[in-house]
Order: structure tokens, then C-alpha cells, then sequence
């Protein structure tokens, strides 16, 4: 018997019919569409349990309290500590997405010496070399920790200690000079000030602890047309780039000329002074402008100068802030008593040392030694032995040898009081995530080298700091309540409270500890940094070499910002 | 009770620092695309910058966080969806966002007059290990699918089964706050239930400052902002039809 | 051609059709695996004197579900060698003295965009286990694991019936089966009620 082309027609159309009454083809219908819907290559969470653990971000000198949801281990969310004291629970738009850093595509892993790639046995032979040699220079991005005290004993024997000031800590600078006082041991009285003029510094947006100053003026100034805060800002106007947040959110903004700031802050004074505007006894030197040259300067007429001096002390207290350490502006803060008052620059209760600017000359180092914390485009000169730390590389390295160090949250480290705060503060950060093997920070690379065997390792420092603040028994403790630091039974529990992310808070600032002697008007170039207006640059504020992937949100996949200047990424 | 749950977005107090966008992103699982632009990137909060066009120290600009509003009447997006993707939820009020049943056909985006949806035009992908770093509360999409905000489901999620753990019926409120109302610095973000007389959140949404946004489309959006400041409040009709002012 | 030749050969195809769509299909959709070791539940429970579920597979604090317990939770009795058997002697060589977990394969694995919340089921509605999961962790039973060689979920997803009829209370975890046992009770829940 033939099989026919029939045959098959006909047997087929009845298998067809017969599958249509098997599960066949309704089973492969659902099971194609959940194949459908779970392609491989589509990531997925882990699993497992949750927990939230709390620390402080150290990617900038703020030191913001930070919680971090750690599922399996892993961080998978960031938040902020509502109960700390200066942030009150904010984080800067980057910290958001700080988590990821540590598998962003630049992290970097292994020694590398200038092209080639090397080893932490080679790099420590180099250095040892260079020890040997002539005087080291350790630039230190973020001065204060414990990390930072092996670097300034490191440096007492054999070369010098340098820090990289932020604008907050450059303004207070020539505070220094007039009273003797430290930069360090400054701070502005924020909270107590009624007027706060600006020059522009981006106080609403990247200027000290995100949370500090943007929360005071919300909670005291925003949508008012008569608000407790006043913020004055001076700020240069460019024509095609947008002006800062700070200066069209502000109570009064003040367009001047590129560069005229000492110029306004002298015109300033001079009114101040010829209108008996400001009290005999806070009296400073006359400034050696006259209004018309202020106004020719900067741009505004005279009139608009006269104004302004009266509305700055319309509702004292006042309190002006430089975004560089231009002297004229703190001389202006010194005419109006602003330094050494409540509601102006005060004196932190504790008694700090003086750093010395990273901008300032290293002389003729045979080595230097860059910390992790320092901003990526600092330059150090380049006839010395550069041995740079970084846990991400920014692009186009000048450094002889790149060290990986730790990235986020990967060591412990302690957090000194944040350049900008009136009172002082103290907190330990402790490792949340484990470091990839093949780092080390710059501290640990001293302590290991053994070329100065009088080191300290950085857990010990933190342990002889809780001691002394347990040995000294004032401030409180801010965790999930406030204690005394005199309640406290024994320093294990001070330290355990700490380790928890409990901070320390000082003794409330005595204004009446510090007090400026200035006799004569400090002479002043024009201030170079305002002349162009990327100085005003949102990312600059931003320490790590590199931006957390998710900013892009901010810049790219929108165009609520510009685009970071001098970042690849 | 049906919980209606809202926010009061304070415009004098956001300084548009982007810290609810990037917080929103984290949350919800949504990877960086460095191929994307403003026109395609992923922002399921989204902070647009406005000026009152004037120049010199007359400028002001306000900063507007923008995000799904939640429309009780008439729901444009769940009106238009052919695959029943997208429903309002009458226990929470919330639109709920399912991208497993989108198909894609975008006439959502089209029909949501506050821009407040965005298309996965390309699969998710992190560098190597970044995976990681994913939030487990959150489904991860895949291209060719729409996504909004969900009102922070995830953390409801968590809230209830808390709740649930402790004996409890109803969530505690402090254990549900939306990524962008927890990150934002000056608590300009405000969220609550504007069914619940007693939560400020509520009582906020009708003070003479409060408004939202083309309500003359009747759309009821529970998202309300608030500004002293009348040239802000003025900003609540205007379409690019009679635009004065520049859209971030 | 004749009408018997017809229905002969109408008859072949629907045979054919119907033995391989309700015969040789679920035999071929679904690869059959082992366990990683051989867990009897009734000998542990008797022999630990544990008398609930939720004694190992807990509910923590924070309302989610531990699942499947850790290696430490075995590690607890078994950080030596307590019985004979290959079993554990796999168990204690292969994960505990390594510290290494277990991969169980998961029954009841459902897609990443679901949530299923064990607190508000177990917890507050005192939903019984064996709903769900049946008796079997009542049992010494050690159940081969079959897993859908397309969809890649577990045969208990579906049910082992492949018609889906004459099945067992408990058999089948997909959407349709949560919202019949809610449609049931009269409980309406959003799309985001069970996703995420």
C-alpha cells in the first residue's frame, strides 16, 4: 500500500486537530511567553537578608552620617541619618549613588608604574629608596583623621605635611593671619546669623554640609519677601551661562563685574565706616578705595553700594563668606564684628593645629605622597617622585606610581569636625564592605613600610582619640538619644556607641575666644577664581576622581545640570 | 479606610540639587545610560529648571520636581493602555505601573500630559559586579517596555510586611517614605495620605499657596506644589501653547 | 481511496497527536533533577524535636521570609558528622567545614517581579503550610526536582497535572491560583499588591 501526498494531508490535519486537544499548545503558549520574559542577560538583585547598617560618607571632608541597606552583603541602598546633628538626614545628589562607585569601570585594582603595571613589593622599594634620598611631601585631601595624624608624623622626620583646603576652610584662612587662631579651629555661626551675604560661594548648592546651610534658609528664608535668614548673594552674571542656584534663590542677588570682589567688599567698608553703620568698638581699618572707584570696579553705581551696606546691617547679625581666602572679604567681616561674634566666625571649643596649604610651595621634595582623599586635578610639581593613592582613576595620571587604595566605605577611618561647622564633631566610620584584595591606603603603606616604626596604625589613633574625649568629659553624644559624655561609664561604651554611628558634638562656640587685630586694609589682587564662570561648576565640590554612574541622571539623561567639567565620566 | 496617598512638593524650598532623581533611580532599580540624552533618558523623577525670564538680579528660577501625579479622574495613561498595564489602585490611590504586561505601543506616554513616563529603549545594564548593588524589592525591566513611578512600592511592600510581622493591620507610617520625599534636603518633598484629615501632608494641600498642575484637564493629580511666590503659581496652566518660560 | 483508508489514517494522526501531546509532551517539557542532598524532614523534625515549620523556615523581624534555612542553622547540630549515611557526609565535607550554602533547588521559586509576602499569609491570615506546599515537609519523601525546560520554573508552578485538571488542593502556584484562593475570600489586591 502507497503512502500518498493524501495520506499525509489527512494524517497531519488530524494531528493538528488532535494536538488542539492536548495541552500542547496552550502549555507552549504560557511557557514561551515566561521564556519571553526572562532573558539571561537581564540582571537580577540578590537575595537575602536585609540589613541597614549605619556609617558616614568620607568621600568629602563633610563627613555626612549615611545608612546603608546592605542586602546579602551587598549595599543596595543609601539614606541619610536623621538624627545627626549638622546633616539632620540630607546627603549631597552624589551620595545617592555612591554605593556603585565601587564597581564603577575605573576602579583601580592594581599598582601601576606610569605605563606598565607593577607591584606593592616594587612600589615600597622605590619608596623606601626615595626616603633615603631627600625629604617627602604628603598632601593630605582630607586633614583631621587619624589617617591624617600618621601623615603629619611621617612628615615631622622627613619632609613636610601638606592639606588641600576647601574653599569653606581657604575663606578662613586670613582669620589665621590676624588673630592667630587656626583655619581649623574656625567655624561660621550659621544657625545665629540674620544676613548672610555671599561672595559667591554656592551656598544653596555645594558649599559645606549639604544639609547645614540649604536647611536653614528653607526652614527660615525660602518664599518669604521678609525671611529670618537673609541671603545676600554676589555673584558675577555671564551672559549665556545660566547664574547658580544660590543666586536666583536668594533674597537679593547682586550681579558685579567678573573679579570686583575685594572691590565691593572695600566700597562696602568705606560706607560702613563714613556712615557710622557699624559699632565704634568693632571699628577696622579704613579701606583705601573710594565709592567711585568701588563702582567703576564692580559695576553697580554708588547708590546701589550705599544700599546694600545699609540693608547687610539692616538685621544683624551679619555674616559675609568668601569662596577663596580673598582677605578684603574677611577684613569686611572684621568692619562689621562679624569675626569673633555670634552669628558670625567663631571659635570651635576645641583647640586644633594649623594646616598648611597644599597650594603653598613643597620646596624641593624628592618625593611626594598623594593621598586618596586629594581632588584628582591637584598638580603637585613634577620634578619630584610622584606616588599617588586613588581608588578610581580619573584619567590622564601624571603620578610615577598609582596606587590602589580602599574605595567606599572599604576602611575604617574616623570623621573630624566638617570644614565649615560652628561647633566641633566627631564620629568613627567603620568598614561596611570589604575591600577587593590588592589595596591599601596611604596610611597603612606608611605604617607597613616600617621606615618609621614610631607610627601608629589608624585603629589605634581612633581608640587614643575616644579616650581623650572620655578623659575630657564634655559634649554629648548624638545617636538614637543624647548623652552626656560625663554619663558615660567607661570609654568601651563611649567607643561602642561611636562604632554605632553615635557622633560626637562639642561644647557650643565661644564667639569671645578669638579676636582679629587688622590695622590696615589687607591689599588684594582680583580674585582669580570668579573671573570665569566654571568656577561655579556643580561637580567641583565632588572630591573622588570619578562621578557615581547614576549623576548621569543629572546632566546627561536630563538637562537640569551642565555637564562636569574636567571629568570623564 | 483606602488610603489616598499624595505629596506637597514645596517649590520656595527646592534648590534643585537632583538628590530625589538620583535617590529615585537607586531605588527603583534604574541603570545609568550613557548613551541616552534628555529626549531618551530614564528619569522617573525629574527635576526641570524654570526662569521668570528676566535678566540681572530680577532673575528668579524656581526648580519643579516632576514625577507620575497619580491622576484619580479619568486617568489618562490607564485609559489608553491596551494590555491593562496600568491600573489605579483603590486601596492606595495609587497608578500602579506593571512594565512585565507592557507591550510597548508607548500611547501612554502620548496620553500622560505631564510627560511623567519613559520608555526602556535599551535592556539594562550595569559594569560587571554592579549588579549588585540592585535593590531586591524591585523587578528589573527589560527593553521595549514603559516605566513611571510607582509611588516606591517596594517600600510599601516592606511596610506592610512589617506590619504584618509585629501583628499590626495598618503600616506605620514612618515605614513608608518614598525615595525622593526621604533624600530631598530641605524637605521640600512632603509625602502622606491626603485621605487622612490629621496628616499635615493632607492639611497642607489646601493652603491657599497649594496648586497643581493643569487642573483645567481634570485629571485630579495628587501630586500638589506650593510657592509663595505668584509668578511660581502661575506656572500650574501653562502649556508649551502659551509658553512664557523655558522648559528644563 | 476508501473511507476506511480515510479514517485509518485520520485515526493514525489524531493517535499520534494525542500519545505525544498527552504522553510523550510532559515527559519531554520537563528535565528531571536531583536534589543536592537527600533532607528528610519527619526523621529531622523527630530527631531535633522541632514541631513547626516556622522553627526552621522562619519569619525574621523585619517581616521577610528566611526560606530555605542557612548552612549555619544546619552547622548548629551538624558541624561533625552525627549519622553514617553518604548524605551526610557530603553535607558536612561538601558545605558546612567550607562554610559554603547549600543550592537547594526551590520548589516554589516564583519570577523576580513577584512578591509574596510569608508574614501577612502565614502571620496575620493563618494560612497553614501545607495549603501551599502540601504535607510533604511531614514526610521523609525526597522529591526529584523537574523543572519546565522552556520557562525554566518548577514543575509545582504549573502543577503536576498537565491539563491542569483533577489536581490537588495545594498543586499549582501560578498568578491564576493566588487570585482564585483571593476571588474566593473576597479579597481584591492591585497589580502592585503581589509585584514589584
Amino acid at each position: 500500500m502507497k503512502v500518498t501526498r493524501r495520506d499525509l494531508l489527512l494524517w497531519g490535519a488530524a494531528g493538528a486537530a488532535g494536538l488542539a486537544i492536548t495541552p500542547v499548545p496552550w502549555k507552549l503558549l504560557d511557557d514561551v511567553s515566561i521564556w519571553s520574559q526572562n532573558w539571561p542577560w537581564i540582571p537580577q538583585p540578590t537575595h537575602g537578608p536585609v540589613e541597614v547598617k549605619q556609617s558616614f560618607c568620607t568621600l568629602c571632608p563633610n563627613g555626612c552620617g549615611m545608612r546603608v541597606r546592605m542586602a546579602a552583603g551587598w549595599p543596595v541602598g543609601i539614606a541619610g541619618v536623621a538624627s545627626h546633628p549638622i546633616t539632620r538626614g540630607a546627603l549631597c545628589p552624589l551620595g545617592y549613588g555612591a554605593h556603585q562607585l565601587n564597581w564603577h569601570p575605573q576602579r583601580l585594582r592594581t599598582v601601576r608604574h606610569r605605563t606598565n603595571s607593577s607591584s606593592w613589593e616594587e612600589a615600597r622599594a622605590a619608596f623606601a629608596k626615595a626616603c633615603g634620598e631627600g625629604p617627602i611631601a604628603i598632601i593630605d585631601g582630607y586633614p583631621g583623621r587619624a589617617a591624617s595624624s600618621v601623615f603629619e608624623s611621617f612628615a615631622q622626620k622627613r619632609g613636610s605635611y601638606r592639606a588641600v583646603l576647601g574653599p569653606e576652610m581657604q575663606a578662613l584662612s586670613p582669620y589665621e593671619m590676624w588673630s592667630g587662631v587656626p583655619a581649623a579651629g574656625l567655624g561660621y555661626d550659621l544657625e545665629n546669623a540674620q544676613t548672610v551675604v555671599s561672595f559667591g560661594a554656592p551656598l544653596l548648592d555645594g558649599w559645606g554640609t549639604p544639609g547645614r546651610f540649604t536647611r536653614l534658609w528653607a526652614e527660615r528664608a525660602a518664599g518669604s519677601t521678609d525671611p529670618q535668614l537673609r541671603l545676600i548673594q554676589v555673584e558675577p552674571s555671564f551672559s549665556g551661562t545660566a547664574p547658580s542656584r544660590t543666586a536666583t534663590r536668594a533674597w537679593q542677588w547682586v550681579p558685579i563685574h567678573a573679579g570686583a570682589e575685594a572691590a565691593l567688599a572695600a566700597g562696602l567698608a568705606r560706607v560702613l565706616l563714613d556712615e557710622h553703620l557699624v559699632s565704634v568698638s568693632a571699628r577696622g581699618p579704613m579701606p583705601p578705595i573710594t565709592l567711585a572707584e568701588a563702582a567703576d570696579e564692580t559695576g553697580l553705581s554708588i547708590g546701589a553700594i550705599a544700599d546694600l551696606a545699609r540693608t547687610m546691617v539692616a538685621r544683624p547679625p551679619v555674616l559675609v563668606i568668601a569662596n577663596d581666602g580673598n582677605p578684603a572679604i574677611a577684613a569686611l567681616n572684621v568692619v562689621l564684628g562679624a569675626a569673633g561674634a555670634p552669628g558670625g566666625i567663631v571659635r570651635r571649643a576645641k583647640h586644633t593645629e594649623s594646616y598648611a596649604s597644599a597650594a603653598a610651595d613643597i620646596g624641593s621634595a624628592r618625593a611626594v605622597l598623594i593621598d586618596s582623599t586629594v581632588p584628582w586635578n591637584f598638580a603637585p610639581p613634577t620634578n619630584a617622585e610622584v606616588f599617588r593613592f586613588a581608588a578610581w582613576d580619573g584619567g590622564s595620571c601624571t603620578a610615577d606610581w598609582l596606587l590602589p587604595a580602599p574605595g567606599f566605605l572599604e576602611e575604617l577611618t574616623d570623621v573630624p569636625t566638617s570644614p565649615a561647622s560652628a561647633i566641633a564633631t566627631y564620629a568613627v566610620a567603620p568598614t561596611l564592605l570589604k575591600a577587593p584584595p590588592g589595596v591599601q591606603s596611604a596610611a597603612q603603606f606608611l605604617f607597613l613600610s616600617g621606615i618609621d616604626p614610631t607610627l601608629m596604625p589608624v585603629e589605634k589613633i581612633i581608640h587614643a582619640r575616644c579616650a581623650d574625649l572620655f578623659r575630657e568629659r564634655a559634649g554629648t553624644l548624638q545617636g538614637q538619644d543624647t548623652t552626656p559624655v560625663a554619663k558615660f561609664a567607661s570609654v568601651q561604651k563611649l567607643e561602642e556607641q561611636l562604632w554605632k554611628g553615635a557622633v560626637w558634638i562639642g561644647e557650643p562656640p565661644r564667639s569671645a575666644a578669638f579676636r582679629c587685630a587688622l590695622k590696615e586694609w589687607p591689599a588684594t589682587a582680583r580674585s582669580a577664581q570668579s573671573m570665569s564662570s566654571s568656577s561655579m561648576n556643580w561637580s567641583k565640590a565632588w572630591r573622588a576622581p570619578v562621578l557615581p554612574p547614576l549623576a548621569s541622571k543629572l546632566y546627561q539623561e536630563s538637562s537640569l545640570r551642565e555637564a562636569p567639567e574636567g571629568r570623564n565620566a | 479606610m483606602n488610603a489616598r496617598y499624595g505629596m506637597v512638593i514645596d517649590l520656595d524650598r527646592c534648590t534643585g540639587c537632583g538628590a530625589c532623581m538620583v535617590a529615585c533611580a537607586s531605588e527603583n532599580n534604574v541603570p545609568s545610560i550613557p548613551q541616552a540624552t534628555p529626549r531618551t533618558g530614564l528619569t522617573p523623577m525629574l527635576v526641570r529648571r524654570v526662569s521668570n525670564e528676566m535678566e540681572g538680579s530680577a532673575r528668579r528660577e524656581v526648580f519643579i520636581p516632576i514625577t507620575c501625579m497619580h491622576c484619580e479622574r479619568e486617568t489618562p495613561c490607564v485609559s489608553v493602555c491596551p494590555q491593562q498595564a496600568v491600573e489605579v489602585d483603590k486601596a492606595t490611590g495609587i497608578v500602579m505601573q506593571m512594565p512585565q504586561r507592557c507591550l510597548g505601543c508607548r500611547y501612554c506616554m502620548t496620553a500622560c500630559p505631564y510627560h511623567a513616563r519613559y520608555f526602556n529603549w535599551w535592556d539594562p545594564a550595569w559594569p560587571a559586579g554592579m549588579e549588585k548593588s540592585l535593590n531586591p524589592g524591585v523587578a528589573v525591566r527589560m527593553r521595549g517596555v514603559v516605566e513611571k513611578c510607582n509611588m516606591c512600592h517596594a517600600r510599601l511592600h516592606s511596610a506592610k510586611a512589617k506590619a504584618a510581622a509585629a501583628g499590626r493591620r495598618e503600616i506605620d507610617p514612618a515605614d513608608y517614605v518614598p525615595a525622593c520625599a526621604e533624600a530631598c534636603p530641605t524637605a521640600a518633598i512632603r509625602f502622606g495620605n491626603l485621605a487622612d484629615q490629621n496628616d499635615p501632608v493632607s492639611q497642607e494641600a489646601h493652603s491657599p499657596d497649594a496648586f497643581r498642575f493643569l487642573t483645567r484637564l481634570g485629571t485630579e493629580p495628587k501630586l500638589y506644589y506650593k510657592s509663595k511666590e505668584a509668578w511660581v503659581r502661575a506656572l500650574a496652566e501653562s502649556t508649551s501653547a502659551n509658553a512664557e518660560v523655558k522648559h528644563g | 481511496m476508501t473511507a476506511k483508508r480515510t479514517i485509518l489514517v485520520l485515526g493514525l494522526g489524531l493517535a499520534v497527536a494525542l500519545l505525544a501531546g498527552w504522553v510523550a509532551f510532559p515527559r519531554a517539557l520537563y528535565s528531571r533533577r536531583h536534589q543536592p542532598l537527600e533532607f528528610r524532614h519527619k526523621t529531622h523534625a523527630e530527631k531535633s524535636g522541632v514541631a513547626e515549620c516556622s522553627q526552621c523556615h522562619a519569619l525574621r523581624d523585619d517581616g521577610t521570609f528566611a526560606g530555605i534555612p542557612t548552612i549555619e542553622t544546619c552547622a548548629g547540630c551538624h558541624s561533625e558528622r552525627m549519622g553514617t549515611s553518604k548524605a551526610e557526609a557530603i553535607l558536612v565535607d561538601t558545605y558546612i567545614k567550607p562554610g559554603q550554602e547549600i543550592p537547594w533547588l526551590v520548589y516554589a521559586r516564583q519570577p523576580a517581579n513577584v512578591w509574596f509576602s510569608h508574614a501577612i499569609h502565614v502571620k496575620r491570615v493563618a494560612l497553614a503550610c501545607a495549603e501551599c506546599h502540601s504535607t510533604y515537609g511531614e514526610t521523609d519523601e525526597v522529591r526529584i526536582y523537574e523543572v519546565n525546560r522552556i520557562s525554566g520554573y518548577s514543575r509545582d508552578i504549573w502543577g503536576h497535572s498537565i491539563s491542569r485538571l483533577r489536581r490537588a488542593p495545594h498543586e499549582g502556584m501560578k498568578m491564576s491560583d493566588c487570585e482564585d484562593c483571593h476571588r474566593r475570600h473576597n479579597l481584591e489586591v492591585g497589580c502592585l499588591g503581589c509585584h514589584q
